[in-house]
């Protein structure tokens, strides 16, 4: 069962702080850094509520993503003030997210990770071919919000206001995990029969959960249309969601703490080998199937494992 | 029938020759270990680039040969060293490794051959055209349906047939009670797995002269191969056969006929079959 430990809490708080302090000391380069990490953080978060509370691998967390961005982009050129227009792309990603889930509920394990592939290739092929979605130019011209005290269009600004959402998704995310829903989520996880037997029907929890996992890619989506004000199909790629996985097992699955540390750790490690090779890739892969061997628990899902023991 | 039929059927066979070939060893050795692997699909980039180079040297016809025992090799030992280990470890570690696999064996190619997309001539003997039902259709992919009409033919049977197929059928149906009668299930996954990533790399060679060859045939290639495996039914030959051509047949005539909803109707099918028969149509031995 889910517990918002003091470990947990102060190792978020903690990464928040540090963030923080980096983007207040640091120059535009560290702004501009703390927020990617923020948005992935986010994005993160929500494949963790599907993936590791649920048990429902998705390989489609990034094409949800990109349709709250899209959503958001779309919502804020037809005229929509930016608040209603943030909903608006959390709606799409929950109602997109929320209906491929129903469809793939219908299968377990590795058949549910490819069916949520092929659905996130649906989602980025028909952006990518759409000439109302700007095709494979995408949108420019995307809004960034107004927030009282912040100059959110200054790099400083908007990495506190990325922050402060990544602190609201961690909160709302734990709320849940605690509430009567989110511990029946990780008990139909754990025992889908005993779960059955005490007459729980599961789909109607998965699928809610799945749902909200995706309206929480929704808002990772969105601030990420606000972050680089530009959408395109590169956010819905299959690599994307790739990635968030990668994140989520680097940084300790199942913690919600970790994906933080994970997001803020694979932003810098990106940066770091992108600046002396072309060819980080390799570093990310090579890392990912080490994660994997060394028992998969990630850095901070290692770190409470010792401290446990 | 009018030209343009006979050519968009002959079209969607080609296509699903291609499918099949890269469908066949993903589907196998999916029903056989459980295993999926994403890597499946950089196996037929690595196979397309390895018979570039090759037919570049020492002709078509030798890299035809050639680069799927080079991509078995790689499989195999991808396999013994790697794969193996995690086999059992439940669907999340797989997915990772053979993922991590993906970014490797892409990062390699871009450094080996560059970013730049490659080229591969028909060959010679296959460069001309084909009248067949007063169509005018090109030798090379007349070839591409033979070759990959002969491969099922031959999987087919020996499947059927054969003592190592009734062993795979087996090992399928029941992996612990093949083991308990006495079939060594170890050397049967090397060899279905080894056999597998073969085909895969055979299915990048004869890609390699319709297809331009790029990194990103890694994904384009795997995507399709995973809706034909869901859609065919796991570990079943027939399942892979009948999933390409439905495959094949709605991404060809869905481009010629409804060019605007081509990009999803593939999508809308893999919805359709997951909702109707989420075991697949020809599923051999239970859904794990």
């Amino acid at each position: 069962m889910f517990r918002l430990s003091a470990m947990r809490a102060g190792a978020f708080a903690a990464t928040v702080t540090g963030l923080a302090i980096w983007s207040l000391a640091g120059g535009f380069f560290a702004r501009e850094i703390v927020a990617e990490i923020a948005v992935l953080a986010i994005l993160v978060i929500a494949l963790d509520l599907a993936a590791g509370f649920g048990g429902m691998v998705s390989l489609a967390h990034g094409a949800i993503m990109g349709v709250g961005a899209y959503g958001y982009a779309l919502a804020a050129q037809a005229g929509l003030p930016v608040w209603n227009a943030s909903a608006c792309g959390i709606a799409v990603a929950a109602l997109f997210g929320g209906a491929m889930g129903a469809i793939c509920m219908r299968t377990r394990g590795i058949f549910f990770i490819m069916a949520t592939l092929a659905f996130g290739q649906m989602a980025w092929s028909f952006v990518f071919r759409s000439d109302a979605l700007g095709g494979d130019n995408g949108l420019g011209g995307v809004p960034r919000p107004a927030v009282p005290g912040l100059e959110t269009d200054a790099p400083l600004g908007f990495a506190i206001y990325a922050l402060a959402l990544l602190v609201l998704v961690f909160a709302l995310t734990a709320a849940f995990l605690r509430s009567r829903a989110g511990r029946m989520l990780e008990a139909l996880r754990d025992n889908p029969d005993r779960a059955a037997a005490l007459g729980i029907s599961a789909s109607r929890y998965r699928i809610g959960a799945f749902a909200l996992s995706s309206a929480l890619a929704g808002v990772a989506g969105v601030l990420a249309a606000q972050h680089i004000q530009f959408v395109s199909p590169e956010l819905l790629v299959w690599t994307a969601s790739g990635e968030a996985l990668v994140v989520l097992i680097l940084g300790g699955i199942g913690t919600l703490t970790g994906p933080v540390i994970g997001a803020a750790c694979f932003v810098l490690l990106k940066h770091w080998a992108a600046g002396w090779t072309d060819h980080w890739h390799l570093v990310i892969g090579a890392l990912l199937i080490l994660v994997v061997l060394a028992g998969g628990r990630g850095i901070y899902g290692e770190f409470e494992a010792r401290r446990h023991a | 029938m009018s030209v343009f039929w006979t050519l968009q059927a002959l079209n969607a066979l080609q296509y699903a020759a291609l499918l099949f070939l890269i469908s066949a060893g993903l589907s196998v050795s999916f029903g056989l270990m459980g295993f999926v692997n994403l890597a499946h699909g950089a196996l037929y980039m690595l196979g397309a680039y390895i018979g570039v180079s090759i037919a570049g040297g020492v002709g078509f016809w030798t890299a035809l040969i050639v680069a799927p025992l080079a991509i078995g090799a790689i499989g195999a030992a991808l396999h013994q060293g790697l794969l193996r280990r995690i086999a059992g470890a439940g669907p999340m570690p797989q997915v990772l490794v053979s993922f991590g696999l993906v970014f490797l064996a892409v990062e390699a190619v871009r450094i080996i051959w560059g970013d730049v997309p490659l080229t591969l001539d028909v060959p010679k003997a296959l460069s001309g055209t084909r009248i067949i039902l007063d169509t005018a259709y090109p030798s090379y992919r007349l070839f591409v349906i033979l070759l990959g009409g002969a491969v099922a033919l031959s999987l087919w049977a020996g499947m059927t047939r054969s003592h190592l197929g009734a062993a795979i059928r087996a090992a399928v149906e029941n992996r612990d009670m093949a083991r308990a009668i006495g079939i060594r299930t170890e050397r049967l996954f090397l060899a279905v797995f080894t056999l597998g990533a073969s085909l895969a790399g055979l299915g990048g060679v004869i890609a390699a002269p319709i297809l331009s060859v790029s990194p990103s045939m890694a994904v384009t290639a795997l995507i399709p191969a995973l809706i034909v495996t869901v859609i065919g039914g796991l570990g079943s030959i027939p399942g892979a056969m009948l999933g390409a051509v439905i495959v094949a047949a709605i991404e060809v005539f869905g481009a010629a006929l409804w060019p605007d909803a081509s990009a999803v109707l593939i999508y809308a099918a893999l919805a359709a079959a997951l909702i109707w028969r989420p075991e697949g149509l020809l599923s051999a031995g239970r859904a794990r």
